[in-house]
């Protein structure tokens, strides 16, 4: 919790932050103090925005409560406190007749191709045909012909990634103006991965559009998002702007001796000394690189990737 | 609804015609066994029904399907509302070929001399087509009731959950209660006058058998059919709007 405060204060310092402003509009995705029991899982009080135009990457460790905050968001499953709401609409209520309108504007992309195995990518675009008032078949087409998707061939004939594709191609098609997307680009193949991204950000620079995005896959985070929301055991850890991290931050490869060093100069704030111990040395979480660099220069501090911060937050020490 | 109930349709398109194959090869073996065609329609009305419910259930499961689907514009009330719609329509559809198969083979041999005395066995009669005419009805009913039973139980528990309880229920609801009335002793003799029972029953028996009768067991048959579904339909909503999926 220490942590999420500091990275708290972080993010209201930071640029892109989101929530704190009586002009901001509201976001299009917001979760407030979400919880859900499970039989050995909690989900505590998550709270998690996306604002217009952001694309937030949701990270975590296996387990954590990605798929599930996603699926409160949905109203896939109902939720034992808090509230939450997806374009206006109360997640409660998007399960149910009231909530159909909203869910036109809202495309979903789980962890698998979710559909059954014996339809045709044909048959899919017509079962979407049938769903979405707003459907673009012109626009299926050209995405499914643009990812070498075969028309006549069934879902249960593609590989993951060509599913993930055809899952994409849906998502894409329908005139969504938020995207979910639940390990959506798992499987996927570099030049896929590339070309999905790219219209990741291009659907994201349209006027009242956002992207939600789980993903494993750090790098990909770090190339589209503005946002990283971690959470790890149902709690968020932190929620912060991409570019804090990846460009602001550091990490610091010390001996034990430079560690005692930069612990006992207070140039990292009390308690907010964040490490991970190696058998070759120990990595240091660093606030501000550039300011760590002008006071021990002849400490190596690399950027810090979102992997790095992940490790140093969920498995590192704090002195 | 009208779009969960599409959805419904196209996820079944291809299964439905597989089945409806299936159904005339079952059909043969049926009419072979019976030396006659009249159980036809029965057969593919109450296979439909009830494959309906199963086969839809079972696609629910597939790949998450019945998760993704609430993704989609369609609350849990229109996917229940659907998934009934499709049952009774595929039944409906099953009635509808199986007619139209049997009017085609009894117009065949009315102008062709089928061999091996096939023309005298599809003949049309006025006693067949009134036999045929209420096996259906009577099949439609069948096929309802086991349709509304299974179709609560897939949508609390999931097709892979619920198939292994359901033969424990379908024991429970078709045999306890025997097992029960045989265990009371209410059916030995003299407990129960057989005689006076089959004499009341001979009028309406007997009312049956002819085509006033016929029609009226077929209305009666269609409004039970459709009030058990309708029954089966309100639990399930219930039922479905309270599953985790």
């Amino acid at each position: 919790m220490q942590a999420l405060d500091q990275d708290k204060k972080n993010t209201s310092n930071g640029a892109a932050g989101t929530s704190g402003s009586p002009a901001a509009p509201a976001p299009l995705i917001e979760a407030s103090g979400l919880t859900k029991h499970y039989g050995g899982f909690s989900l505590q009080g998550i709270d998690l925005s996306v604002a217009e135009g952001e694309i937030v990457g949701f990270v975590g460790q296996n387990g954590a409560g990605k798929s599930t905050t996603i699926k409160a968001l949905l109203g896939l499953i109902p939720v034992d406190g808090g509230a939450a709401q997806v374009l206006g609409t109360r997640s409660a209520d998007l399960s149910r007749p009231a909530g159909a309108a909203t869910k036109e504007r809202i495309g979903v992309v789980f962890d698998t191709v979710s559909l059954p195995g014996h339809l045709s990518v044909a048959d899919v675009g017509s079962i979407f045909a049938r769903a979405y008032r707003a459907w673009d078949q012109r626009r299926f087409t050209q995405l499914a012909g643009t990812f070498g998707l075969d028309a006549a061939r069934p879902v249960k004939e593609l590989s993951r990634g060509m599913g993930m594709k055809l899952s994409l191609a849906c998502a894409l098609s329908h005139g969504a103006q938020v995207l979910i997307l639940d390990e959506a680009t798992a499987g996927l193949d570099p030049m896929a991965r590339d070309e999905v991204l790219d219209r990741l950000r291009a659907f994201v620079e349209g006027p009242g559009r956002a992207v939600l995005m789980s993903s494993h896959i750090t790098t990909d985070l770090e190339r589209i998002a503005d946002r990283v929301v971690c959470i790890d055991a149902g709690c968020i850890v932190f929620d912060l702007p991409k570019d804090v991290i990846t460009d602001q931050m550091g990490i610091a490869r010390c001996r034990v001796a430079d560690f005692e060093r930069i612990a006992a100069s207070g140039v990292i704030p009390e308690r907010g000394l964040r490490y991970l111990r190696h058998d070759y040395g120990i990595d240091v979480l660093v606030p501000d690189r550039f300011a760590f660099a002008e006071s021990f220069p002849q400490v190596p501090c690399d950027r810090m990737t979102i992997d790095d911060y992940l490790a140093l937050t969920l498995k590192g020490g704090v002195r | 609804m009208k779009r969960a109930y599409l959805i419904e349709l196209a996820v079944l398109k291809n299964y439905v015609r597989q089945l409806i194959g299936l159904g005339f090869f079952v059909v043969i073996c049926v009419s072979l066994g019976m030396q006659s065609i009249v159980a036809a329609p029965a057969v593919l009305t109450m296979m439909l029904l009830m494959m309906a419910a199963m086969s839809a259930a079972a696609y629910d499961e597939q790949s998450n399907w019945g998760l993704f689907r609430l993704t989609m514009p369609i609350s849990r009330r229109d996917v229940v509302l659907a998934r009934y719609g499709v049952i009774l329509t595929l039944g409906l559809l099953g009635m509808a070929v199986g007619f139209l198969a049997v009017g085609l083979l009894m117009a065949v041999s009315s102008v062709v001399e089928l061999p091996a005395g096939l023309s005298a066995l599809l003949a049309y009669t006025p006693e067949n087509m009134l036999a045929t005419v209420f096996a259906t009805m009577f099949c439609l009913v069948m096929g309802s009731v086991i349709a509304s039973i299974v179709t609560p139980i897939y949508f609390r528990l999931g097709q892979t959950k619920a198939t292994q309880y359901i033969p424990l229920i379908v024991v429970l609801i078709f045999i306890v209660p025997f097992l029960i009335i045989n265990g009371t002793g209410v059916l030995d003799a003299g407990s129960i006058h057989l005689s006076s029972i089959m004499r009341a029953l001979s009028d309406p028996l007997a009312f049956i058998e002819t085509p006033a009768g016929v029609g009226a067991f077929s209305a009666v048959a269609l409004v039970l059919s459709l009030s058990v579904l309708a029954a089966s339909a309100a639990v399930s909503l219930r039922l479905y709007e309270k599953r985790e999926l």
